[in-house]
């Protein structure tokens, strides 16, 4: 592999993404081992790609213009076909109707009647403010596998195992393990932030509440701040508004990751 | 474009450390100490591993040189890429199989601290070369770098054609590197 393979096949780029087949990605290491230009621009690659993880705020800005072209458009333009299909059918219907009542009893045809149905149907989505459950809606909590060293204990292996069905959005899967990591090292924030999560992504709420209370409690600031967060989006699931809120401003007042979004949520929360 | 240590200073690097020579095993921490950190991050996705498998790998290449384990001298980083391959695959394999402990010599420098600090200054000047760019070059930096799109699927988003989102991606990140290497250059 040379310098201008790496630039043309954007090699850099699918190396830190994980994108490579073994045997390039061994080629593109053998190649940085000996260019220090390709080096260089893989550090600084893989530094941005660490600082832009590290925004909120552009992250959410991004997820955001994503969503918005791939996800939210899509329903509200099925929406407004469905509704102008109806809307056709409804007036074709009361046209006839009209049609046949005017030859019997023309005083009893109402215009503004004929138009009332179709107007407020269309613009009640735009206007609307965001649901309970739009607010509450989360991306699974990131995970990455701790490589450790030493015996691991029956909680460490527990919730290694456990973790990799979570890392394939299997969180009902991952339940088990974890708890049985959590049975075996009750005062581990980790194990206890995690079934909070696969309890929360499982739609079990309730449960979900009390682990993420126990993670706080156990008061490690690696884990606080988010474990705030989620049972702030817990309490919103649960149509608890001041419970969200209480849980929103202590998430704001850890200044950490979820900051921005706790402060964007606190705003768009009903009065 | 060959490494700031030439080949054959890596070649002679390699006969040095067998000869018993301290100096050479520095120079030999400092040329590749980042790089298996590189490597162990990507690989491993985890920092905090990476940075004890420097260590590991630093450990077993210099204890291999100085038995004279080397046959060919010139072949001295894909050695040093070889054994931090093999490494990082054991830990990924088996997280408690350690390999064999020797202990760095005392006056070898402290590669975790002078690794950490140059990261740590890395990150700053990464913060404020991503604060100059523009808001939607940092959005097509985000998309390929965090998110994993391709500029096709990047243009559809943000409106432009993937040859601009391909041609903005390159220059935003040829900006970032260049003001790094500038002020790095400096410290």
């Amino acid at each position: 592999m040379n310098c201008k393979e790496v630039e043309e096949q954007d090699i850099q780029e699918r190396y830190l993404l994980d994108r490579l087949t073994e045997l390039e990605r061994e080629e593109f290491e053998k190649h940085y081992f000996e260019c220090g230009s390709c080096f260089s621009q893989l550090q600084t690659g893989l530094a941005v790609q660490a600082e832009l993880r590290r925004e909120p705020l552009l992250s959410e800005k991004v997820r955001g213009a994503s969503l918005r072209r791939t996800w939210v458009w899509a329903p509200v333009f099925a929406t407004i076909v469905v509704l102008l299909s109806a809307g056709i059918w409804w007036y074709g219907a009361q046209k006839s109707r009209q049609s046949q009542q005017a030859s019997s009893s023309p005083a009893k045809a109402s215009p503004e009647a004929s138009m009332r149905p179709q107007t407020p149907a269309l613009a009640a989505p735009s206007n609307q403010a965001p649901s309970m459950q739009e607010l509450a809606r989360v991306e699974p909590p990131p995970y990455s596998a701790m490589v450790l060293r030493g015996g691991e204990d029956e909680g460490q292996e527990s919730f290694r195992k456990a973790m990799r069905y979570y890392v394939k959005g299997d969180y009902a899967q991952a339940i088990p393990g974890v708890r049985a990591a959590v049975k075996a090292s009750p005062r581990t924030p980790s194990y206890n932030f995690y079934l909070g999560a696969c309890y929360f992504l499982t739609g079990q709420t309730d449960s979900a509440i009390v682990s993420f209370r126990k993670t706080v409690s156990l008061g490690d600031p690696g884990y606080s701040e988010s474990a705030h967060f989620y049972l702030a989006k817990a309490y919103l699931i649960k149509s608890e508004v001041s419970a969200a809120e209480v849980e929103l401003r202590a998430t704001i007042r850890l200044q950490g990751d979820h900051e921005a979004e706790s402060r964007d949520l606190l705003r768009q929360l009903p009065k | 474009m060959p490494s700031a240590t030439s080949a054959g200073e890596l070649r002679s690097l390699a006969e040095r450390i067998r000869q018993g020579d301290t100096a050479a095993e520095t120079e030999l921490v400092h040329e590749f100490s980042r790089r298996i950190f590189v490597m162990g991050v990507v690989r491993t996705r985890d920092r905090e591993a990476a940075r004890d498998l420097v260590q590991d790998v630093l450990m077993a290449v210099i204890g291999a040189l100085r038995k004279g384990q080397l046959q060919d001298a010139d072949k001295l980083p894909a050695f040093v890429h070889g054994t931090a391959r093999n490494l990082i695959n054991n830990c990924l394999r088996n997280a408690s199989q350690r390999p064999p402990t020797e202990p760095l010599p005392e006056d070898l420098p402290q590669t975790n601290s002078i690794a950490q600090l140059e990261d740590a200054e890395r990150m700053r000047l990464v913060h404020q070369a991503l604060e100059r760019l523009g808001q939607e070059d940092r959005k097509i930096l985000w998309m390929t770098l965090v998110e994993g799109h391709k500029p096709g699927e990047i243009a559809a988003v943000l409106g432009l054609t993937s040859e601009v989102v391909r041609t903005r991606k390159l220059r935003a990140v040829k900006k970032v590197t260049e003001l790094i290497e500038k002020k790095m250059s400096r410290t």
